[in-house]
């Protein structure tokens, strides 16, 4: 009876599918339930131990910020792009966030908390959480003083209370300092760069980006401030909003100098290309939400206003 | 699968291509999901696997000399992996068997009528309206996936809908042009929404990082019941190769049997879409291989095309993982990479016999 | 037991094929139908299965009205044999013999013994069996007719229809397939329509002729009736000559 055998092997085979699935079921638990609720960037709950001895990071940020309240001899494994400091190289990696992460080697690194940021997929967050290893994802600031709280909010996580409070008031007395020294400046307009593969549309940042409120605390005005988020501009658009400055984020993977810049079709019309006011920063001290914001701060008032920085 | 008296001459003739394909194919996607668990990362010795299953199947009480790290790997990553890409393999078989079956045509696959474009659409669809990374939040895309995809195919079959009847020439060209459509959306969301685009890609080319044994129990119902709805249609289908008018005339409700035929393929693509993103090849190439092994009867083509998928689809994402170590690829790159010349191979073969 | 023909058209779209056909065929009978080529002979048969609904007038069997009876019952009684062209070549003929079946199998659609037990009969009345186990693409046209035969009579049908079953055949195997289809008639005593194109075939191997012409049966009756010069003439358009078969004694028809 071909027809009842075919009905058979499907039984059987989700039978057998039924007991392997059994088998593995219920294996793991969840986190310990004794320690300190915590809200991460993501909108989760997540209990922490008190007792963090070992810790994965998903994301450079998180590095940068890990290593720099000193915890970073916790630090057992990091995703691929996590390139500073250069102590953070000799960790062990997990893979990349954006291509594969290897849960394997995160289980068998055995930590007690992995730290991500915003920049990781809620999927792998998830699929780590499934795992029984709690992690917290570090929101992402929108003003300094938000950068101050997440460098203190990890210190407890971590319990490095006292170096994160220290690396937050030394990084609060750099930006004080800029922003002193910047008094009564009148601003500058700036267009900033994220991406310019496409000399006729390329990309730059609008409101609710911390590159635009870094712009603006350095003492410019950025000609996309009435777009939001991560946009392309016209060429003509931003023909017509003629900014004085040119800053673009500069890293081993972008193709643009300032030579370059200077080099395409059109764009001589503009203010900083035509008088040569074009400046890079380096593209990880902007984009990652950790510590080294100030040195883009910094890099960025001298840029703007070079004359009070003499 | 012959009378039990015809002639003895042409009985033994038949015979030689009935060469308990059953236990071939059981015994060779047994061995394939062993070797897949046994294949990862983190090196664990082939023996030690087999005797952790063992010991988890309560089998055999065996020492437990292993890192409790071992046991999270092998059973919490592994073993729900692979279980996944069992089943995703064997319902791209199965269901590309039948789509051949219903279209008559050797070029039809899981994705002809538009389950791969409307998963595609829905699960970008929940990727860029942010929805909150809660825990539901999470399950939301497979979900949303899958309703895409049963959606696109409900507006082709409707769209193909021509008075009482629905044409298969209809259906491939309605299928076709919703998912033009269904895809052109898809890339415009993501083109507009810049920040969850390396997240539809990663989707796109071959499934999520949802690990864990959730998915796998999700999606575990639609398989099972599509895959026994194909099995039990393997006769309407033989029936079907003798074209519309024959099989009404022999009794067949044409129309009907259509309809259910595309309901539990697509329900059962629709699954592994869902789960394992878009895997290409697989769909298309296994039921030819089933078929030059065993046949065009799809009372044996059905459950072997599906057998035989799962046990491709777990080889594909071994060599997957392993092939650029530490690296691992999405197993559509490897479908699509060996799918072709493994094609242009099977086309000679078809050439010297009579296969379909 | 009859098929009848109550004033039928039959048509696709907006066109009217085939009006006014009144007919009927008894068990037993061998009914065939001729005419020029796309007059509508394979409409005819589409309408006797009940495949094309009449757009008026009604079809009956056994005094049932067609359009009253499901596709399965209707296949129950009637069986449709088409010509062996283009078909998938890899089934087996006793596969493809058993799928006659179709119409009587259970819910979940399994043969039974004695489904089997049909077919292989079958397969030894219309000798089959010697290449039950073998490809269809495999067989010679004659080999692959019966085996559509074969299919037709699993059904165990009262009524046998048969579209053009010698068209794609050689003499040898033209004799063949008719010499059976008759002696099946007989047997099984099934109503059976046949249509043909051969005139001469249709003088040996049939009881009753049906010559259709310009969308109508132009004449139905004895062969010898309705084979007549001035009948073929009309239909055919062309001038044609009857004379007897020097050995059967039926009409022979020369152009």
């Amino acid at each position: 009876m071909k027809s009842v055998r075919s009905v058979r092997f499907v039984i059987i085979i989700g039978s057998l599918l039924m007991i392997v699935v059994a088998g593995g079921c219920g294996l793991v638990s969840g986190g310990s339930s004794q320690g300190v609720v915590f809200v991460d960037g993501m909108g989760r709950e997540v209990t922490i131990d008190s007792d963090v001895e070992r810790i994965v990071s998903l994301a450079p940020s998180s590095t940068e910020i890990l290593f720099a309240i000193e915890a970073g001899e916790l630090v057992v494994g990091r995703d691929d792009i996590s390139d500073y400091p250069t102590d953070a190289v000799d960790v062990t990696s997990i893979g990349s966030t954006y291509g594969d992460l290897n849960m394997e080697a995160i289980v068998a690194l055995e930590p007690d908390l992995v730290v991500a940021a915003m920049i990781n997929s809620p999927e792998h967050v998830e699929a780590i959480e499934q795992l029984g290893i709690p992690v917290f994802v570090l929101p992402n600031p929108m003003t300094f003083p938000d950068l101050y709280d997440i460098i203190e909010l990890a210190g407890e996580l971590v319990s490095h209370e006292s170096q994160a409070q220290a690396l937050a008031q030394e990084l609060e007395g750099r930006v004080d300092a800029i922003l002193t020294n910047l008094e009564g400046v009148e601003s500058v307009s700036v267009y900033y760069e994220v991406d310019g593969m496409d000399p006729t549309a390329p990309w730059t940042i609008g409101t609710g980006t911390f590159q635009d409120v870094l712009i603006t605390l350095a003492g410019g005005e950025n000609v996309a401030a009435d777009l939001e988020g991560y946009v392309t501009l016209s060429l003509e658009e931003l023909v017509a909003r003629d900014p004085q400055v040119m800053v673009f984020s500069q890293g081993p993977w972008v193709t643009t100098t300032v030579d370059s810049v200077a080099e395409r079709a059109g764009w001589g019309e503009i203010s900083a290309v035509a008088n040569g006011e074009i400046y890079g920063i380096d593209a990880n001290w902007i984009d990652r939400p950790g510590p080294r914001l100030v040195d883009a701060l910094e890099a960025m008032a001298e840029i703007l206003h070079p004359e009070r920085f003499e | 699968m012959h009378n039990t008296a015809t002639p003895p001459e042409a009985r033994a003739e038949s015979k030689r291509k009935q060469v308990s394909p059953w236990i071939w194919t059981g015994m060779a996607l047994f061995c394939a999901l062993l070797f897949s668990v046994a294949v990862g990362p983190i090196r664990i010795p082939p023996l030690t696997v087999v005797r952790m299953l063992a010991e988890r199947l309560a089998w055999m009480k065996i020492e437990a000399d292993w890192p409790a790290t071992f046991a999270t790997i092998l059973f919490e990553i592994r073993l729900p992996q692979t279980v996944l890409v069992a089943l995703t393999g064997m319902a791209l078989g199965g269901s590309g068997a039948a789509y051949q079956g219903l279209f008559r045509n050797p070029l039809a696959d899981p994705y002809i009528i538009g389950v791969a474009s409307g998963a595609g659409l829905g699960a970008v669809m929940a990727m860029t309206l942010h929805w909150p990374a809660t825990y539901l939040g999470m399950a939301l895309i497979p979900a949303a996936a899958f309703i895409g995809a049963l959606v696109t195919v409900a507006v082709v079959y409707w769209l193909a809908r021509v008075g009482r009847t629905t044409p298969i020439t209809t259906l491939i060209l309605a299928g076709v042009a919703v998912s033009a459509f269904a895809s052109a959306l898809t890339s415009l969301l993501m083109l507009l929404s810049t920040e969850q685009m390396h997240r539809a890609i990663a989707w796109l080319l071959g499934g999520f990082a949802l690990g864990g044994w959730e998915p796998v129990l999700a999606a575990l119902p639609y398989f099972v019941i599509g895959l026994a709805m194909l099995a039990v249609l393997s006769r309407p289908l033989n029936v079907l190769q003798f074209g519309d008018e024959q099989a009404m005339q022999l009794g067949l409700d044409v129309e009907r049997y259509k309809l259910v035929i595309v309901a539990a393929a697509s329900l059962v693509a629709a699954a592994a879409v869902s789960f394992s993103g878009i895997i290409g090849f697989v769909g298309l190439i296994v039921p030819h291989m089933a078929r030059l092994m065993w046949g065009p009867d799809y009372r044996r083509l059905i459950p072997m095309a599906t057998l035989t998928g799962g046990v491709v689809l777990l080889l594909a994402d071994v060599v997957a993982r392993t092939i650029l170590a530490p690296r691992e690829l999405p197993v559509g790159i490897i479908t699509a990479v060996a799918g072709a010349p493994f094609f242009l191979y099977l086309l000679r073969r078809a050439k010297q016999q009579r296969y379909w | 037991m009859e098929l009848r023909f109550d004033n039928v058209s039959l048509g696709y779209e907006r066109s009217v094929i085939l009006r006014d056909l009144t007919l009927s065929v008894h068990s037993g009978e061998i009914m065939g139908v001729v005419g020029p080529n796309g007059v509508g002979k394979s409409t005819l048969i589409r309408g006797a299965s009940g495949v094309l609904s009449p757009r008026s007038g009604r079809v009956f069997v056994d005094r049932q009205d067609l359009r009253r009876l499901s596709l399965r019952r209707r296949a129950q009684i009637i069986a449709v044999v088409p010509q062996a062209v283009q078909l998938p070549e890899a089934f087996l003929a006793e596969d493809v013999v058993l799928m006659g079946r179709t119409a009587h199998l259970g819910w979940l659609g399994q043969e039974s013994e004695s489904d089997r037990h049909i077919a292989r009969t079958v397969m030894e009345q219309t000798e089959t069996l010697g290449f039950a186990g073998r490809q269809v693409g495999e067989l010679s046209g004659g080999e692959q007719q019966r085996v559509l035969i074969a299919r037709a009579l699993t059904q165990e049908p009262d009524v046998l229809l048969l579209d053009e079953p010698t068209a794609h055949l050689d003499l040898k195997h033209q004799d063949e397939v008719l010499r059976l289809i008759r002696s099946l008639a007989k047997e099984n005593e099934l109503a059976v329509i046949l249509t043909l194109h051969d005139l001469n075939l249709v003088a040996r191997y049939t009881d009753r002729v049906a010559l259709l012409s310009d969308g109508m049966i132009r004449k139905i009756g004895d062969a010898r009736e309705v084979l007549t010069p001035e009948e073929l003439a009309a239909a055919y358009g062309i001038t044609i000559h009857v004379t007897d078969h020097p050995i059967h004694g039926t009409p022979l028809v020369l152009s």
